[in-house]
Order: structure tokens, then sequence, then C-alpha cells
């Protein structure tokens, strides 16, 4: 018994000791993020670049010689959980900044516990629209929102494709759905005529009906939002019908991760698609990261990633200028941010509705000898764009 | 009509009948189920995922080509099946309860059971066996050069169909010639009388249940080359298996047949026609539609052809 008391009494002096000794030398910063259920894959991913550049940060001088430590909290990509992991943070913790999350529906929970409580939170990977046009003060976000993720896709189309007409095919959920409409609109402003839109739920097994529809139409530009593996069959059947139209092009999500490349092989082959971050950009540091991440964990990160690799830096820079670790002070520097990252030039403007967002150039990548390949702006390029495609036939 | 709409017909059509065979394999081990057990087996598509990952697994691991494995699948889902009938399904068979028809909900819950060990073995990723000729394709135009339209055949979706054919009549030979296959049949149409006439009645339900389990086994092998594969993919294909069964009859393994066939050319004729997220409305409006004008399934039209 009095052994077991001496251990508590241990216990709790080990738990205590950290916060009380330390908490003078070093910055305390607890990330919620998704570590369960689907979007665990991109939590984790997050939570090594996080640390990844912590690691480096701390391995220099620290922020003001104060050592970064970082903890992770699971919030399972459900909003609830992570409305209530930064309402302790914030309330308990007094964390005077929220750095975080991955899912619109997460950011959106914790944007709004944020702005009540008068903590700035910076978003790394939501794209959903609404979320920096609240005119909430106090939210800011980094990456490019959904309504502009398609820009580099147009601007593509304008300077070299031309298309006359265009088909879109997508899945039937609000993903597909609001890509589709987001194309018909682009269609408008570039006047491409739109000859067919139709869209299917997403795991079917056939998809040669709509394909020979297609076919049929003769569109120059065949656009698809579609997830992974629908992308994958889609090219595919497509490769089997031979179905040729100037440009293949998705719309992100399910065509541009490596799992496409593994799953439609050679039908792959000269597909574009936007993204917003490659591995190959002229970003300082984007390939020194990308490199050291391949290193450790064996694959490229995506742009979720490259994000909160480079948030890290960006909070850096804003403790750096704050001077101070309180709300007020923070909420200065951050949105007088102005820093060259790994992910991109930083800047948090207010422009086109949107409070505290960054604009960043959106990338096309197209796919070349199975690898992904930046091609346009022209300025990112990583290789030149491969355009006219060659026809089915003749790829034999 | 110009030669791009008979293009569009026939190329859907085409698609429709290899989309009907597999479908009608898929139905086939459910309404054998169906027929001898009298229950509906609601972990059939889970026990189609099994197969599927056998397929993948000797894929991935052993390079075994998906159609080879066929071959180890399909007597492993027989022996699974075997083993639930024995130690799950028989028990509750004789258990008094609440509701009459619990061996029902009792697949419910294997096939839950089924896919969550999926998902720890297996993690919730997306797989596929990304074959050699998943894109090969014989075209209409390099047998014949002038052809004015083009249509295109596809290799793996013959192989499958090829297989489909084959299994299904491997399994009415086994059905119609066999002593096994004619007592499997009699306990079908009675189970009483076959007691009597000295069947092994709770033999024969066990052999079914295997029957039908290696039956969808084989068929998730035929879907691998040609489609992809998650735990959770199961339920939407027990939903297809069960429309087919109502609509082919319950039990009969003609009805499937044709009931997968028809299934198949009507979903595509609905995705060209209609649009391709119509194909899920088209499913259910036939199952009732089933259920209302034809309650006895396509069988019972083709009974009163032949007597009536």
């Amino acid at each position: 018994m009095k052994r077991l008391s001496l251990g508590a009494a241990f216990l709790f002096l080990f738990t205590l000791v950290p916060f009380s000794i330390f908490a003078a030398d070093s910055y305390n910063l607890a990330i919620p993020l998704p570590l369960t259920g689907q979007q665990a894959k991109f939590g984790e991913m997050m939570k090594r670049s996080y640390q990844m550049a912590a690691d480096e940060i701390n391995a220099k001088d620290g922020i003001n010689k104060k050592k970064l430590v970082l903890s992770f909290e699971d919030s399972g990509a459900k909003p609830e959980t992570a409305r209530s992991i930064v309402e302790k943070l914030i309330d308990v913790k007094k964390q005077p900044i929220i750095v975080g999350e991955y899912t619109s529906a997460c950011a959106k929970a914790v944007a709004a516990v944020a702005e009540e409580r008068k903590t700035p939170y910076l978003v790394i990977a939501s794209a959903d629209d609404a979320i920096t046009r609240q005119n909430y003060k106090y939210v800011f976000r980094q990456n490019a929102v959904n309504a502009h993720y398609g820009d580099g896709v147009i601007d593509f189309f304008k300077q070299v494709v031309k298309p006359k007409t265009v088909a879109i095919l997508y899945e039937s959920s609000a993903f597909g759905t609001s890509g589709a409409d987001a194309m018909v609109k682009d269609a408008e402003r570039l006047g491409m005529k739109v000859l067919l839109k139709e869209k299917y739920e997403s795991g079917s097994i056939d998809f040669r009906p709509i394909l020979s529809k297609v076919k049929a139409a003769q569109p120059d530009v065949l656009y698809m939002v579609s997830y992974v593996m629908d992308a994958s069959l889609l090219m595919k059947q497509i490769k089997e019908l031979r179905i040729d139209v100037k440009l293949f092009t998705g719309g992100a999500a399910g065509f541009a991760i490596p799992e496409f490349l593994d799953n439609a092989k050679d039908a792959a082959e000269y597909v574009i698609t936007a993204t917003l971050w490659t591995p190959q950009m002229k970003y300082p540091g984007a390939k020194e990261y990308a490199e050291k991440y391949k290193a450790a964990y064996k694959d490229y990160p995506s742009y979720h990633g490259a994000s909160a690799y480079s948030a890290m830096y960006v909070l850096k820079d804003t403790l750096e200028r704050a001077k101070d670790f309180t709300p007020e002070k923070i909420l200065g520097a951050l949105k007088a941010t102005n820093l060259k990252t790994a992910f991109g030039p930083i800047k948090f403007e207010n422009k086109e509705g949107y409070q505290n967002q960054n604009f960043m150039d959106t990338l096309v990548i197209q796919i070349q000898k199975g690898v992904f390949e930046t091609i346009w702006p022209q300025q990112h390029a990583s290789k030149k764009y491969i355009y006219p495609i060659p026809t089915w036939r003749e790829r034999r | 009509m110009t030669s791009v709409q008979i293009e569009v017909l026939l190329q859907t059509v085409i698609s429709g009948i290899f989309l009907g065979g597999l479908y009608a394999l898929l139905g086939i081990g459910m309404t054998l189920i169906m027929g001898v057990m009298k229950i509906i087996n609601l972990a059939h598509g889970e026990l189609m995922m099994v197969g599927m990952y056998i397929a993948y697994a000797l894929f991935s691991f052993f390079h075994i080509d998906p159609y080879l494995s066929i071959f180890i699948a399909a007597p492993a889902l027989f022996l699974l099946g075997v083993m639930l009938q024995k130690f799950l399904i028989n028990p509750v068979l004789t258990v008094e309860s609440i509701l009459p028809e619990n061996q029902v909900i009792l697949t419910v819950g294997i096939g839950m059971v089924l896919s969550n060990l999926a998902t720890i073995f297996f993690t919730s990723d997306y797989r596929s066996t990304p074959v050699e000729y998943a894109t090969k394709a014989w075209y209409i135009s390099d047998f014949w050069k002038g052809s004015p339209i083009e249509l295109s055949i596809s290799f793996a979706w013959s192989v499958s169909f090829f297989f489909a054919v084959l299994i299904t009549a491997l399994l009415w030979f086994f059905l119609a010639k066999t002593d096994m296959g004619k007592s499997i049949r009699a306990t079908a149409q009675d189970t009483d009388a076959a007691l009597l006439m000295g069947v092994n009645v709770k033999k024969m339900r066990i052999i079914t249940f295997g029957l039908g389990a290696a039956l969808v086994g084989a068929a998730g092998c035929l879907f691998i080359p040609i489609y992809y594969l998650y735990p959770d993919l199961g339920g939407q294909f027990t939903l297809i298996a069960f429309v087919i069964t109502i609509l082919g009859g319950l039990g009969s393994t003609v009805g499937a047949i044709v009931g997968g066939l028809i299934l198949g050319l009507f979903e595509s004729l609905t995705a060209t026609y209609i649009g391709m997220g119509w194909a899920p409305i088209g499913r259910f409006v036939i199952f009732i539609a089933a259920l209302i004008f034809i309650p006895g399934g396509i069988v019972s039209l083709l009974k009163k052809q032949r007597f009536g």
C-alpha cells in the first residue's frame, strides 16, 4: 500500500512537472485533427508534417529561443468532438491560438468556437468556401477555397486547349454535384457548350452505357468529378471503348492521388487534373520537405501535409513578431503575415467576400509516363504539357 | 436510326448481357439457399466479399490470377458456408423464439461480423487486382475493316461471363443428374416428403448453404478483375441478389438466370436512355413491380406457358 501511494505521488509529480517547469521556456500547442475514422489517413499525414516542422524549428533556435512542444488531440473527424477539444484548449489550457483540423465540417465548428472566444484559428486544409465568408475576425485560412480550385485548369483551357464543347460526368453526392455545377459556370464563362451532364452513383460497376453516350456526343473535353475507384474504372473503360476526346480532365479528388495511378495503370496516361501543391513546386523548402517525408514514410505527401508543415513556420514567424503569447497580439501579427513557405507565399487578405483568406496559384498536373508532372501555370511546370494527346489506337 | 445511335444501343446491350450473366451467378447462390432453407441469406454479399479478399490475397502475395483462384476461393467458401450452417444457423432453427425467422436476423449478424473482420485484417482501404489484361478488348473494326460502327468487347468481362455460364451449367448438371442434386431439389420442394423418402434433410441443408456460399465466392473471383474491393461492399450485392431472387421466383435457378439477365439489361438501358443516376431507382421499380404483378416471379410465367 505504501509503495502504491509512493508510486502515485511520483506519477502525480511527473504529470505536473512538465507544465510547471518547462512551461516557461516552451510553447505548448495542442492540435486537433482526425487520427481515427475515415479521414485518419490525412490526419496521420498532417501529424507527421507538423511534428517534422516542429523538430526542425527546435533543432535550430526554437521560437524566441523557446522550444515548440506539440501534442495532438484526436477528433475522429466529428464536429462535436472537435468543438469540445477546442473549448477545452481555450478555456482550460488557455492556448492563445488554434491550428488544425481537416474536414470542412470540423473546421466550421472550430471556427465558431474560436470566434466566440476571440482566439485566432488557422485553417490548414478545409476547403468549404463558407469558412472564411462569415465575417469572422479570428479565422484565417491558408489553403485555397473550393471555388478557386479549378482556376488552373480553366486557365489551361483558355490558353492551350481552347475547347468548344465539354461533357461532364460526376458522382451523385454533394462533392460531385458541386464540382459539376462549378464546371458548368466556368464553361459558360469560357463560352464552352455543355453537351452532356450525367451523374452516376459512386460504386457503379459498369460505366459503358454513359461512356458510349459520351462517345456519340464527341465533346472536345471530358470532365469527370469522381472518387478514386470510380476514377480508375472510368479511365479503364474509356480506354477499352477507345473514346477519343482532345483532353481527359479530372476534377481533383480521385484523379490526383497515387492510388489512381496504381489502379488505372496505362489508362491514366495524359489525364490532367487540378491540385494545390506537388513535391515539384519551386517554393523554398518544398522539395526538401517532400524528400524528407518520403525518406521517413515511403510516400510523397499531398498538399495536406505541405500545408501542415508550413503552418508551423507561419506560427513561428507570427510568434516572433507578436512577442507576446496572447490572443490579441497573435491576431495582429497573424494578420500581417507575409511569408514564403514550402506551401507557397502566404498572406491573409480580405477580398471577393472572403476574410483572412490566403489566395494561391492552383495547379494543373498531367500524368506522363505514369508519373504526376506539374504542367501549369508555366512558372511551376516540371515538364511541358503534352497536348494534343494521341488517340487510343495510336497508343498501342 | 443513325449508325451512331445503333452503336450506342448495341454497346449498351452487350454491357447489359455481360453484367446480367454475373448478376445471375450472384442470384443463383441466394435462390438455392432460399429454396432449401426458406430463408433469405442476407450475408450473401459479405460472403462474396470474403471470396474477393481471398482472390486479392492470392494475387498480391502469390501472383495467382484471380480467375485461377476460383479453384481455391470456391472450396474455401464452401467450407465456410458449411461451418456457418452447422454451428450457427442449424442450432438457431431449433430454438423457440418470438420471431419466426430469426435465422434471417442471424445472417445479418454474420454479414456484419464478416465485414468487420475484413476491416481488421485488410483495413478499409480500397483494393484491386491490377491484372495485365484489365483494359484489353476486341474491336469489331479489327475483324471487319469497313465496319460502319465500332463495338468493343472487353476481354476480362468476356472471361468472367464465360466462367459464369460454365459454373451455371455445371450447377444445372449437378442438380439435375446427380443423386445429391436430386435430394437437394426434393428438400426444396417438400421437406417433409423428402424426409419420409429417406433424404438426410439436415445434411442437405448444410451442403446447400455451402454450395450457395461457394457459388457467390466464385462470383467474387469473377468480379474482382473488373471491379474493386473494400470491406463494406457486401451490402450492395446482397441487395442485387435479393432483387434477382424475388424477380426470378423464390428458389428457382432458371428464374435467377433469367432474372439476372433482365436486371443487367434493364440497368444498362436505363443508364443509357434515362440516366445512370437512375439505375438504383430502376432496380427498386423492378423489385416492386415483380412483387405486385408477378408475385411468383418469372418462373411462374414460364410454368403457365408450359401447362396453360
